[in-house]
């Protein structure tokens, strides 16, 4: 029997949700993804909480909130406990990512469902690894190997690969065919014939992408036309992905264009997520580390955009037409809220969205047809206590402190009176005089009044107060006194002094500014306030989403031809399409489960292993078909040393068996074959090829797709008696191998 | 030579380990240090590993041995870093040669490798006919170099190959290649201790067949770091607050950067020095500092963490000087100059000048190649040639404190005893030093399970690795597991290393190939009556059903199963089939049959009893064949007892049942060739059953 496979979506299915999958491997859990969205909706994760403490592995795929957003609180909250596995830029820039979401609302509310340290702590464990590096897990894992792929989409964007005993599950989600400026295209067309594919129909119903020349003329007209007329463009970005393809078109065509308007890049964690992007060069598209190799020209080094940390420098910047790109997407919060408030009733400006918004967020409602005339906003905003307020939050601080203090002043006594209960019937007594210190001590306890020194704190059982007495006792053996090897060691000090003190702070890594920012402790509390936001700027949405569109989607499903194929994450009508295309087209097992449906995916493949011996090797012919061989066997089990079966020479005559006529006809190929053997061809109606005055051919059966991958193919070749017929038909036997 | 005597044998092998037979063959740094370059074939499979120069040598003298080898059947070349004598052939080797693989090398070294190779290319003064390539040849091979990353597992012809950190310099790697299962990691320069910048070189998760490793340091011990570094700045500190001028010769690129940040530092941390300026002489290594600066991620955690807060590479107590004419000698100071060798160059100029006072100092960094100035002078010679051929005595004190980041004896030996590989090879290290290590470590590895081998240059190793070729039988084949005995007939498909055996029906589904049926619909005018096309194939073949056309109502026939013979309209019959050498044969004498029928007047033929009489003269026909056939094959036959036949070959005497074929006598030989005699004999008079399934 086969490796068993279950999956359960915990949320994203049937919708446009965050991702978050469960997949069981022969009793090994993966959580493929932990995304939430921008509204943290803890709802959403109930799932997740019901089986977080199960899970043995957590796999990332992409840097964005979707996609890993939920792994701090799971951390934290849910009990989620696994090992992380990320390639190198999703953990740096997921890192990010989460400084910037968190930043962002705790600027605008209470947010409270995590904290810096649990982004932090849940981001420590994160095991690093490379595009194709076969990761082999150990313990309950053993013998499961785990590789990320290119997945295109974002900067270190994988599908990933899970391989137990041959049999290949492949989760690949969000990925791009397409070559862009930064990234490469996915690998996944590599992958053929795995035992599951997971993959996302989120694109399923979109087919009309623009080319990407096309695309990039009209985003940069846009734009231009805009600024020229004095107006300001606000592009509201994720963080750290895809606005990284964003700002390198924008960098091009400046430096071609040779503009004099300001490109800014506004996000709490802008300087760091490019300082970290220009040392990823390796993750980036075969042009951008060429140009690296040959120049040493480093794509990031960004000439024309300046990264700004906080909205005053924005303020402070000099007015005049420019081009702001800011978190968060989906104008739920972030410096891009602030701005579209500000510039929405100027109808000179221009907001242009690249991707879709998450679902119901402003940045969604603006990207309805037609766009609203006036939207509801909430703007909140923290400011500093001031006056009463901040008195009274001081007093409350104090009182917390001083209790504080006396709990553990409390507790520090319990601890004394049981450590050094039974030390003092030894000692000696030593006697005070009370009365002269009686001044010296504060108001604490009414029990320990003669102090002589703070924190020195007599034992209650001690007749007078005295100063603890420990005995150092030192071991000794034959050769005298023990000695611990570690207190002679010469460390490695002085060499590390200077690495020492650096790494500090957060991350090691951020940005003085953003430190301070992210430490700031001064007292604040968050005001709202609702106000109707007049739209009459220009709303524009442009495709910079760098997925597949629906066609390309189902084309590489059609070329990856998995054997079971599991469909998550889109809406209900595109899950429904593109599992009713594949059901027709690709394979017969289609599986669209819903939340916390567990569907069994487990292959009904038999295998077994054998030995090849010499002796029916040395007799095998094999013919050479594309990248492999193939040859017709005949042997016996026969018996080896070992436990193997090992595969022997018949020793009779082998029963003849049914002739295979092994080979992929493309008609197209055929007829510009026979084309040239002289033989006049064309296409009739109905894909049939009409070979000379009479022969006709054509491909039958109900395999219409394209590859043929789905089943044998049958093709019919019916014409008169005659010398023509016997001529094609020769033709269309070289075509193929006969076994 | 070497190479003959190692054809010699080779023919010598049984031709069955023909495909087991795994060569090994240092076409450089076998037994010598310097132009790296180790062949290795196994399973028609073939790999070069770096692609070196000599350093001491100019011109082709210092390429290895490429005549040995066929450039064209290479499938893959790994370059394992950027230092010349790994990395400097290379382009020859790509523009000059006939070699048509695929080379690969880490983003690091791939970036460093071309600056590099530009300066070499400027600096070295040699003539034209000399010059291996130029700048053109290197920005030509930019081009076919790939760039693999640290882990990354990358599959070539069945080829698997991925890589781990070596330490030694920035993007260095040590590559693991894995043929048909026998895995072979080649070490390339490594350390395994952590420096300023650079991590320890990896201990790979899985065990080599083969360990291919490094072995400069020989059985020497390096001194721990904080001693090495420690007699280096007091050297240093000494030198230069006695008024002396220090002179540090080192390659431009790896250790340099090291020796940079420990003097940086040493300079931050001492004020009273501050006065006393630190030179750096190579342009080439300011280029480089953008590549240092990039691939942050391949150092260790320590640069990473001060990278932080500042660029560690930008130094504050070291300037660059570009050429000697921007130099001027006033007083105490520290040169850091290329090449380490001190062969020409800045470094030898400054040599040249400072050679004779003895309140200077020479500081050699690293291991030096043999045959080098630098070399030369650790063993302290009174006098010294100078470049304009003059001599002058060596006054300066020469300090030899290595920084190579090379494996000492007992890294080699703890990363082998953890590794384990049952054999290894030893390349890159001086005879002598080589010699003693190989002695040293069959002490360490006793028990004789590990073969220790250090070929010369083109003495190739060889080894046979068990070519048990597994197979892995799936789908519907292999519903039922099969016991000793049973047969197992499949179509054998084969992808790289991997054999799959699989029914027909299955070939799409576990493969990108797929299988066709070729179903054939001819049509023949005919117009004579339908009865008689059921008459005379019922007469030629055995079986014939007749049954109607559900749709036309018209008569039908099936002939064997195979060949649907049809009734289109008063005119015209067709024939289906679906294609295959015996459907089609059946299909051919069908037609020819009913051409015949339409050409010529039935007639009515009677040979009912013919047929019965023939079966007992085709029985007599066949014995008769037989016989012949074994007197041609045997020449003795004489018919024996109970019908049976005695053969007589050389006294030895079989006698052959011609029932059951069975075969008895004394002589197993004669037995066993009359047994296959017969069977085939038979298998040639008897008529072939038509009944394939």
């Amino acid at each position: 029997m086969g490796t068993s496979v279950q999956v359960s979506p915990l949320c994203g299915v049937y919708n446009e949700n965050p991702l978050s999958y469960l997949v069981s491997i022969d009793g090994f859990n993966f959580l493929l993804d932990c995304g939430w969205n921008d509204l943290f909706d803890p709802s959403l994760l109930e799932p997740l909480s019901r089986v977080a403490s199960t899970i043995d592995a957590v796999l990332l795929s992409h840097p964005d909130t979707l996609h890993l957003g939920a792994l701090p609180y799971a951390m934290k909250q849910l009990g989620l406990s696994a090992p992380v596995y990320a390639t190198e830029p999703v953990h740096r820039l997921g890192l990010l990512t989460m400084y910037d979401q968190y930043l962002s609302r705790k600027q605008v509310s209470d947010f409270d469902l995590f904290t810096l340290d649990d982004i932090d702590s849940a981001f420590q464990n994160v095991i690093r690894l490379t595009f194709s590096q076969n990761y082999h897990l150990s313990g309950k894992g053993e013998g499961i190997v785990i590789a990320p792929h290119v997945a295109g989409h974002m900067l270190g964007g994988s599908i990933w690969k899970i391989t137990k005993d041959g049999e290949e599950v492949v989760y690949a989600v969000d990925y791009n065919h397409r070559k862009e400026r930064h990234l490469n295209g996915t690998v996944l067309q590599s992958f053929v014939r795995p035992a599951v594919l997971i993959t996302d129909a989120y694109n399923a119903l979109y087919t009309n992408q623009t080319q990407s020349h096309h695309r990039d003329t009209e985003f940069l007209d846009t734009i231009s036309k805009h600024l020229e007329v004095g107006g300001n463009v606000l592009l509201p970005v994720d963080t750290a992905g895809r606005v990284l393809e964003l700002l390198l078109i924008l960098e091009q065509h400046w430096s071609q264009r040779a503009f004099s308007f300001p490109i800014y890049f506004l996000t709490y964690v802008s300087s760091s997520t490019i300082d970290y992007v220009k040392s990823f060069l390796e993750w980036m598209s075969d042009s951008i580390s060429k140009s690296f190799e040959t120049s040493r020209d480093n794509a990031f080094l960004l000439r024309h955009v300046t990264l700004l940390i906080n909205k005053t420098d924005l303020d402070n910047a000099p007015p005049g037409p420019k081009v702001v790109l800011a978190s968060m997407a989906s104008l739920e919060a972030g410096f891009a809220r602030d701005i579209f408030v500000e510039w929405a009733n100027d109808p000179r400006n221009l907001v242009l969205f690249t991707e879709t918004g998450q679902f119901g967020t402003l940045a969604r409602m603006l990207q309805s047809a037609p766009p609203p005339k006036f939207v509801k906003v909430t703007m909140s905003k923290r400011v500093p206590l001031a006056g009463e307020e901040l008195i009274a939050y001081e007093e409350e601080q104090n009182r917390l402190k001083r209790e504080e203090a006396l709990r553990a002043s409390l507790v520090k006594e319990e601890e004394t009176k049981a450590s050094h209960g039974p030390d003092e019937n030894s000692s000696e007594p030593m006697v005070v005089d009370t009365k002269t210190t009686h001044d010296v001590v504060g108001s604490h306890g009414p029990a320990y009044k003669d102090i002589l020194i703070d924190g020195f704190v007599p034992p209650s059982s001690s007749a007078a107060p005295m100063f603890p007495f420990y005995d150092n006792t030192a071991d000794w053996d034959e050769y005298g006194e023990v000695i611990n090897p570690d207190d002679y060691v010469i460390k490695d000090e002085d060499m590390d002094r200077g690495a020492m003190h650096a790494g500090g702070d957060v991350d090691g890594r951020l940005d003085e500014a953003t430190a301070s920012l992210m430490l700031d402790t001064r007292p604040s509390k968050v005001i709202s306030n609702e106000l109707i936001v007049t739209v009459s700027c220009s709303l524009v949405k442009m495709d910079y989403e760098g997925r597949s569109d629906g066609r390309s989607i189902k084309s590489t499903i059609a070329h990856v031809s998995p054997l079971k194929l599991v469909l998550v994450h889109a809406t209900a009508e595109a899950t429904e399409h593109l599992k009713q295309h594949s059901l027709n087209s690709i394979c017969p097992h289609v599986y669209a489960p819903k939340i916390e449906e567990t569907v069994d995916v487990t292959s009904d493949l038999c295998a077994y292993k054998v030995q090849l011996s010499e002796k029916l090797m040395s007799n095998v012919i094999f013919k050479k078909l594309g990248d492999s061989e193939v040859a017709w066997v005949d042997s016996e089990v026969g018996k080896t040393g070992s436990e193997m079966r090992c595969l022997q020479p018949m020793g009779s005559a082998a029963a003849p068996h049914k002739p295979v006529l092994v080979g992929d006809l493309k008609m197209q190929d055929f007829k510009q074959f026979l084309s040239s053997k002289g033989v006049q061809v064309e296409f009739a109606g109905g894909g049939a090829l009409r070979c000379g005055e009479y022969v006709t051919l054509r491909k039958v059966g109900p395999t219409g797709q394209k590859g043929g991958a789905s089943g044998p193919q049958q093709i019919l070749i019916e014409g008169p008696l005659c010398e023509d017929y016997y001529k094609i038909r020769d033709y269309l036997y070289s075509q193929f191998y006969l076994l | 030579m070497a190479s003959s005597s190692a054809s010699l044998k080779r023919r010598e092998q049984p031709m069955s380990r023909e495909g087991d037979q795994l060569i090994v063959t240092p076409l450089g740094a076998g037994n010598e240090v310097g132009r790296s370059c180790v062949y290795m074939s196994f399973r028609g499979k073939t790999i070069l590993f770096d692609c070196g120069i000599n350093p001491a040598y100019s011109g082709m003298a210092a390429l290895p041995y490429f005549d040995e080898i066929d450039p064209s059947t290479i499938d893959v070349l790994l370059i394992t870093h950027f230092h010349l004598d790994h990395a400097a052939s290379l382009p020859y080797f790509l523009e000059k040669t006939t070699f048509k693989g695929r080379v690969f090398m880490t983003h690091a070294t791939k970036a460093i490798y071309k600056l590099l190779l530009t300066d070499y290319v400027k600096v070295s003064k040699v003539s034209v006919e000399d010059m291996l390539f130029d700048e053109h040849d290197i920005n030509k091979s930019m081009d076919k170099i790939e760039v693999i990353d640290f882990h990354q597992t990358v599959e070539v012809n069945g080829i698997k190959f991925w890589c781990y950190t070596a330490g030694h310099v920035l993007g260095a790697a040590m590559f693991m290649v894995d043929i048909a299962g026998v895995r072979i990691l080649y070490t390339g320069d490594y350390s395994r201790e952590e420096d300023r910048h650079l991590r320890a070189a990896e201990l790979p998760q899985f065990s080599p067949d083969i360990c291919i490793i490094e072995s400069t340091s020989g059985v020497q011990l390096h001194q721990s770091r904080h001693i090495r570094e420690k007699r280096f700045t007091d050297v240093i500190h000494s030198t230069v607050a006695q008024g002396g001028r220090v002179l540090i010769p080192a390659f431009a690129l790896g250790r340099a950067q090291e020796l940079l940040l420990i003097l940086d530092e040493y300079w931050a941390n001492h004020p009273d020095l501050h006065n006393i300026p630190i030179y750096y002489a190579s342009p080439l290594a300011k280029k480089c500092m953008a590549v240092y600066q990039t691939y942050i991620l391949s150092m260790n955690d320590r640069i990473r963490n001060q990278f932080a807060n500042s660029n560690p590479f930008v130094f504050k107590h070291i300037s660059a000087l570009n050429s000697i004419d921007d130099f001027r000698d006033v007083g105490p100071c520290v040169v850091m100059a290329s090449p380490g060798g001190l062969q020409s160059g800045f470094s030898r100029q400054l040599f040249d000048i400072w050679c004779s006072d003895k309140r200077n100092a020479c500081i050699i960094p690293g291991y030096m190649v043999e045959g080098t100035l630098a070399k030369t002078i650790i063993n302290e010679p009174k006098e010294v040639t100078l470049m304009n051929g003059l001599t002058a005595p060596l006054n300066m004190q020469v300090h030899y404190i290595s920084f190579s980041a090379h494996a000492d004896y007992a890294q080699t030996s703890t990363f082998l005893k953890e590794l384990m590989p049952p054999n290894i090879i030893l390349v890159h290290g001086e005879a002598n030093e080589m010699m003693r290590l190989k002695q040293k470590l069959f002490t360490e590895f006793p028990d004789g399970n590990t073969r220790i081998m250090n070929p010369k240059n083109c003495e190739s190793v060889e080894l046979y690795f068990n070519s048990e070729k597994m197979a892995k039988t799936i789908g519907r084949l292999a519903e039922k597991t099969p016991d000793v005995g049973d047969s197992v007939s499949g179509i054998l498909v084969k992808k790289g290393f991997t054999y799959q055996i699989m029914a027909p029906d299955d070939l799409h589904v576990f493969s990108q190939l797929s299988t066709a049926t070729v179903t054939q619909r001819i049509t023949i005018p005919f117009s004579g009556a339908f009865g008689v096309i059921t008459h005379r194939l019922g007469k030629i073949f055995e079986s014939v059903d007749s049954s109607t056309d559900e749709e036309t109502g018209l008569p039908a026939l099936k002939v064997h199963e195979r060949v649907t013979v049809k009734q289109e309209s008063e005119k015209h019959i067709s024939l289906q089939w679906s294609s295959d050498p015996i459907s089609d044969m059946v299909s051919d004498s069908i037609v020819a049959l009913v051409l015949n029928i339409s050409r010529e007047v039935p007639k009515i033929i009677v040979e009912e009893e013919v047929a019965v009489k023939s079966e007992e003269e085709n029985g007599k026909k066949v014995e008769k064949v037989i016989y012949a056939l074994l007197v041609s094959l045997f020449g003795d036959v004489k018919l024996g007892e109970n019908g049976k036949l005695v053969i007589t070959v050389d006294g030895n005497v079989a006698h052959l049942d011609k029932e059951t074929g069975k075969v008895e006598g004394e002589h197993e030989g004669l037995k066993e060739r009359v047994r296959v005699a017969f069977h085939r004999i038979q298998s040639a008079v008897k008529p072939i059953p038509l009944s394939a399934e």
